[in-house]
């Protein structure tokens, strides 16, 4: 797999060649018609993207030819300057000195000394005559190794891109399937040609993968402008910090997490940073805080949203949830800090006592919670009162592929998103224990409500789970512990099976109504396996509990 | 192919045009289905049960890479009541619904027929009484001796009427609506 460092390098190289490309045809149409503004615009635009490009990597020769480029197109275009005269040659010298850079620099070679040409366009900014050295070697040897040259970039639409992660979804499928049947015919040759087939579908598999993933930065890189523009609205001074914009992640993934990153920013600059001179009483520096920060953690991407604002008064959440009619009151009272925060996921909850154009309308942090459980990811908040906010997103780098647990009920399999899964136990009846009708397991200093899953699926529409009874078990219970929105649930299942990554196909119609399956997965055997969605069966376990 | 124009009320203008159907038992009739409306005829694959969905609806099946619903119209229609269950070997037929493909159990091996379109006859109100709305009956079509219940899959085939979406208030969702 080649180095980041590298990869960079390719995309600028074939950006700037492009970029030579289109200047090259942009100036002659600009000779052929002086007053093409459209031409020149491009002109200065080209030169303002390549200075970027080339001073972020570390081309800072690149940048400064392209820098007076730049400062010459733009006099042009303010009528400054005209482009007629001893302009013309210099700014033709000006684009093919840049192209013979760019090829050096994708050669390793040194770039060429530019410094005559620096010394004219100096001139013409300061409306001085620019001298032409006479240099003939120069002249023909530029002309001896002018190449054309295609770009190394394809742009490719993403929903061709779609079109080949399915495809190859279902090969990983097909290729399961055959080394099952290998196993069983027990041929040689079958079972070599099969393992071989194994390795080339899993580096498709991560190759069509690999080139799906998009920088964090590319929707980072929005922000600073969004958060001027809420902060001013909302008379705050914000300070916007950007961490881990190389991360990588899977380009859907971004565009469905956008709307949500959007909300939270907002959110946290209209609830969380308090006006600078409530910040001033409180101790803290009169600008606000917020940090978008993104991070690898295991196969996961996390994203935070972090602020150093007046944080989340989990009192106050407490009682709102009770006046929503959430919890009970006397419920809410044992609720720790994380389980009360949970409710701010809650559909329509909102704090915000006043609506404002920013936040606060009711449809909040539910929409986000929504976005993020659609992709199979988890969301958290964390919050220090008075010292601020972080909402945390754990989200797959990948959609296709995700690990999950499979497991038996009644010899059928079935898998659960690992992504959701805590941990597995294996517990005596004798070490859980019935409360109110409901069995609890002590895991690691936690009282862990379980529940015979094959129970819960099977519940009928109407009524409640029958009340808990340790009888019914016999031996020990293998139970997987799902986490959901802060929220632990053990399942009882018959037997563990494997940890196994899948390709989850999403339900077909008419199926796609019951929610608490998030798809289907072809096992190896050819088996039909259902995916548990964690964030419905947690909600039916809720709303069945006895 | 003849064009597949699903209203009975062109009985009269089309006379000579022929129709291919695919017909298969269900209870002690036979009904018929519009060949364009099939997508295949297979044996029965290995159906998985789904938790919360209707007694009729038997599970999700593989079907060539596809995953589909499997259901059972003999249920849906209380034409044989759930506690006998459908022994040996079935057939499936994938149907095209609108936007969906789903797959249809039959008990023999579904079998296609070709009749003229002037023979399907508009069917009369009291095959309300059978719990099947008229409106999924294309007609019913006389073939000698035989009489075949001619369906519009389209018609019935909404993924509400599939799954009689009444929510929580019934415990067994199987039962017929009036």
């Amino acid at each position: 797999m080649k180095s980041r460092e590298q990869e960079y390098r390719e995309i600028f190289m074939a950006e700037a060649l492009e970029y030579y490309d289109a200047m090259s045809r942009h100036i002659s149409e600009l000779e052929k018609d002086p007053a093409d503004e459209k031409a020149l615009n491009e002109l200065f635009r080209l030169m303002h993207n390549l200075k970027a490009n080339a001073r972020a990597m570390g081309h800072s020769d690149i940048g400064e030819v392209a820098h007076r480029m730049e400062t010459i197109f733009g006099l042009i275009r303010s009528k400054e300057r005209a482009f007629e005269g001893s302009l013309v040659p210099v700014l033709f010298t000006g684009v093919d000195t840049l192209g013979s850079m760019i090829r050096a620099v994708g050669e390793g070679e040194k770039t060429a000394n530019a410094d005559p040409l620096l010394a004219n366009l100096e001139r013409l900014v300061n409306g001085e005559e620019p001298v032409f050295e006479e240099d003939p070697d120069l002249a023909s040897d530029e002309d001896a190794t002018r190449k054309l040259e295609l770009s190394d970039l394809v742009y490719i639409q993403i929903k061709k891109l779609d079109h080949l992660l399915n495809l190859v979804g279902e090969l990983i499928i097909d290729r399961d399937r055959i080394l099952t049947l290998s196993q069983e015919i027990g041929n040689p040759a079958l079972q070599s040609t099969a393992a071989h087939l194994f390795r080339i579908a899993d580096d498709l598999q991560y190759s069509v993968m690999d080139a799906r993933l998009v920088n964090v930065g590319s929707l980072f890189n929005k922000f600073p402008r969004v958060v001027r523009d809420v902060a001013t609205a909302e008379q705050k001074d914000v300070e916007l910090a950007i961490l881990g914009q190389d991360i990588q992640i899977d380009r859907n993934i971004l565009q469905i997490i956008t709307d949500a990153l959007l909300h939270l920013v907002r959110n946290a600059i209209g609830h969380g940073l308090e006006t600078p001179e409530v910040r001033v009483k409180a101790g803290k520096t009169a600008e606000g805080h917020l940090t978008l920060s993104a991070q690898t953690e295991r196969d996961d991407v996390l994203i935070q949203v972090i602020d150093d604002g007046r944080g989340i008064d989990v009192e106050s959440v407490r009682k709102k949830a009770v006046e929503r009619g959430l919890t009970t009151a006397e419920a809410a009272r044992n609720l720790d800090a994380d389980a009360v925060r949970a409710f701010l996921f809650e559909p329509g909850f909102s704090m915000a006592k006043e609506v404002t154009d920013i936040s606060g309308r009711g449809v909040g942090l539910d929409v986000v919670k929504l976005a993020i459980d659609s992709l199979g990811g988890q969301l958290r908040v964390d919050s220090v009162l008075g010292q601020g906010t972080t909402f945390s997103l754990v989200l797959p780098t990948s959609i296709a592929v995700k690990g999950a647990l499979l497991f038996e009920i009644a010899d059928r399999s079935y898998a659960i998103p690992l992504m959701h899964t805590d941990s597995v136990v294996s517990l005596w009846p004798d070490e859980m224990h019935v409360i109110g009708g409901v069995l609890l397991a002590r895991v690691l200093h936690e009282n862990i409500p379980v529940v015979n899953l094959h129970d819960l699926l099977n519940s009928s529409e109407d009524g409640v789970l029958p009340t808990a009874n340790k009888g019914s078990l016999v031996g020990r219970q293998d139970i997987i512990i799902v986490n959901y929105n802060n929220r632990k649930l053990g399942l009882i299942v018959d037997r563990f099976l494997r940890q196994q990554d899948i390709v989850i196909k999403p339900m077909s119609k008419p199926l796609d109504m019951i929610d608490l399956f998030g798809g289907v997965t072809l096992l190896g055997s050819g088996q039909v396996c259902l995916v548990l969605d964690v964030p419905a069966l947690t909600r039916l376990f809720l709303a069945k509990r006895p | 192919m003849p064009e597949s124009e699903s209203t009975s009320e062109k009985k009269t203008v089309k006379q000579d045009k022929l129709i291919q159907l695919i017909v298969f038992r269900l209870g002690e009739e036979e009904y018929g289905i519009r060949i364009e409306q099939v997508k295949e005829v297979t044996v029965t694959p290995e159906v998985a049960r789904m938790p919360k969905t209707p007694a009729f609806v038997k599970g999700i099946a593989n079907l060539r890479g596809d995953i589909i619903a499997i259901i059972d119209l003999e249920e849906r229609f209380k034409l044989r009541s759930a506690s006998e269950p459908v022994t040996g070997v079935t057939y499936t037929l994938a149907v095209e619904a609108k936007d969906y493909t789903i797959g249809i159990v039959v008990r023999e091996v579904p079998q296609p027929l070709s009749i003229p379109i002037s023979i399907i006859e508009k069917a009369p109100e009291f095959i309300q009484d059978i719990n099947i709305h008229d409106k999924y009956i294309e007609g019913i079509a006389k073939v000698d001796e035989r009489i075949i219940i001619v369906l519009d899959m389209l018609k019935l085939l909404t993924p509400e009427e599939i799954m009689q979406l009444q929510p929580k208030s019934e415990s067994s969702p199987a039962k017929p609506r009036t």
